[in-house]
């Protein structure tokens, strides 16, 4: 067995195109289901039929963040420079979720949520952006 | 470049270095494989470098990287023993002519005699001259990556040469 052949075999976890999609398809699962719970607890008087229809979507947009996070935690790692795009993406997760909610509701419930969401993506921001810079400064010139 | 500034760049994410890292590590994780299961073992080869692409982010002190690879290794091997014996700590060899044997192991041997030797060896013993001999590593590294304090690793060096010297004998070979 030569190094080629296993890298050839490493050639899933160390796709960055995988690893990202992975984030994308947890962040949408978790926006899409936020969204409707959103628009199931502002609506009153829905039919059964279509709150079960929301239960179910919501059931499907949490499997897939669940799908996701298990994906990046365990199956493909992020790496330093995966972690900085993964937490932008989060950022326009947070936008989407943002401008979905306020167009579903504007109230100050939901303006807490969407400010307090958007704190915690700029953090996420940061500390990835933190991390990256901490291993660039230990690399010798 | 160092390996510890192969590890960040591995860590930042970037995909050569890993490749670096792979050419560089390769034969020694393999030689390890190949020593401890006496058999070469490409599945677990590749299960090794697949566990240190998804923990090497986790990786606190890129410094520290060979007995780090030494551990996933020996986890995924003490796997495989696991599996291909009921109890991995038995051997085939006689404690007692290991006993009457005593001296300890001179410098310069046949490193494919040894090799031979080596997998007469109960697996504990066998790792920790593997570690400690064949791969370099200092008593502190080879105890981290065999989970026990120094002491015991010491202890089992002692009793590992003489459990060796005792198959090389064995076998033939002349001091």
């Amino acid at each position: 067995m030569t190094p080629e052949d296993v890298l050839k075999g490493l050639t899933g976890p160390l796709s960055l195109r995988r690893r990202l999609f992975y984030v994308a398809v947890g962040l949408a699962g978790l926006t899409g289901s936020a969204l409707i719970a959103l628009l199931w607890a502002t609506e009153a008087a829905l039919p059964a039929r279509t709150q079960i229809a929301f239960a179910v979507l919501i059931v499907i947009g949490i499997a897939w963040a669940g799908f996701g996070g298990w994906a990046v935690t365990r199956r493909v790692p992020l790496f330093a420079r995966d972690r900085v795009v993964a937490a932008w993406l989060g950022m326009v997760a947070w936008l989407l979720f943002a401008a979905g909610a306020l167009a579903i509701q504007r109230s100050p419930g939901v303006a807490v949520v969407v400010v307090l969401l958007g704190t915690i993506g700029a953090i996420n921001v940061g500390f990835a952006r933190r991390a990256r810079a901490t291993l660039r400064q230990s690399l010798p010139d | 470049m160092s390996d510890e500034s192969l590890v960040v760049r591995c860590q930042l994410g970037e995909r050569e270095a890993f490749a670096e890292l792979v050419r560089v590590w390769h034969g020694t994780v393999e030689r390890y494989v190949r020593r401890m299961l006496s058999r070469a073992d490409d599945d677990v080869v590749q299960e090794i470098w697949l566990a240190v692409v998804r923990q090497l982010p986790r990786l606190r002190q890129p410094g520290l990287f060979a007995p780090w690879l030494f551990a996933i290794a020996r986890r995924a091997v003490m796997n495989q023993l696991r599996q291909s014996y009921a109890s991995p700590d038995t051997g085939p060899l006689d404690e007692s002519a290991a006993e009457a044997a005593g001296d300890p192991l001179p410098d310069l041997l046949d490193r494919e005699l040894i090799d031979g030797a080596l997998s007469a060896l109960p697996p504990r013993d066998r790792e920790v001259l593997i570690l400690f001999y064949l791969s370099d590593l200092p008593l502190e590294a080879c105890a981290q990556i065999c989970a026990v304090p120094v002491g015991t690793v010491k202890s089992r060096l002692h009793r590992a040469r003489r459990l060796l010297r005792a198959e090389l004998l064995r076998k033939g070979y002349e001091a």
